[in-house]
């Protein structure tokens, strides 16, 4: 039960970190704002993670790989807002 | 300390500190994206405690469906403002 409510709410947080990366896409198409990119790129990546844990059986020695794709994401962020607050 | 935990970790301080700048930048600008941006990262800090509690500090303890509902949570609001909240 638990693992089937895991993986529910796993494919679920995947598809709202994927239409969030298709907002911020096109926030950046509209706008050219490197700002919206960075965030764009930071759900890409997360989504992955995201799919890509889902996927994957319970592993200790392979899971932590995946986190540090979502560090790259939480990293991406922290860049995004760095810039934008230097270009004020 | 093994390279997993410092992972989490380091997933937990990165996604605390975008939280805290997004929320820093909204209460600058006052641009709406920045506070769901925001709240949606403090559920996504959140979700990596858990997450660290999961697996360093309790490992009998699966605490996977709930710090997956946090993140849903998290996504959720961020798309709720995205949805509802932004022109265009």
């Amino acid at each position: 039960m638990t693992n089937n409510l895991s993986a529910v709410l796993s494919g679920a947080v995947a598809m709202a970190s994927f239409a969030t990366t298709l907002f911020f896409a096109k926030f950046w198409r509209q706008t050219s704002d490197v700002f919206f990119l960075l965030f764009a790129l930071a759900f890409a990546i997360d989504t992955v993670s995201r799919v890509a844990l889902g996927l994957t059986e319970t592993s200790y020695e392979l899971e932590p790989a995946f986190y540090v794709l979502r560090l790259a994401m939480f990293a991406l962020i922290i860049v995004a807002i760095t810039l934008k607050n230097r270009s004020r | 300390m093994t390279v997993s935990s410092l992972i989490y970790g380091l997933c937990a301080v990165t996604s605390a500190v975008c939280a805290g700048l997004l929320l820093a930048a909204y209460r600058l600008e006052w641009y709406r994206l920045l506070l769901w941006s925001g709240l949606c990262f403090v559920g996504l800090a959140a979700n990596n405690v858990i997450l660290l509690l999961d697996k360093v500090v309790l490992p009998d303890v699966d605490l996977s469906a709930l710090r997956l509902f946090v993140a849903l949570i998290a996504m959720s609001i961020l798309l709720f403002g995205l949805i509802w909240d932004t022109e265009s």
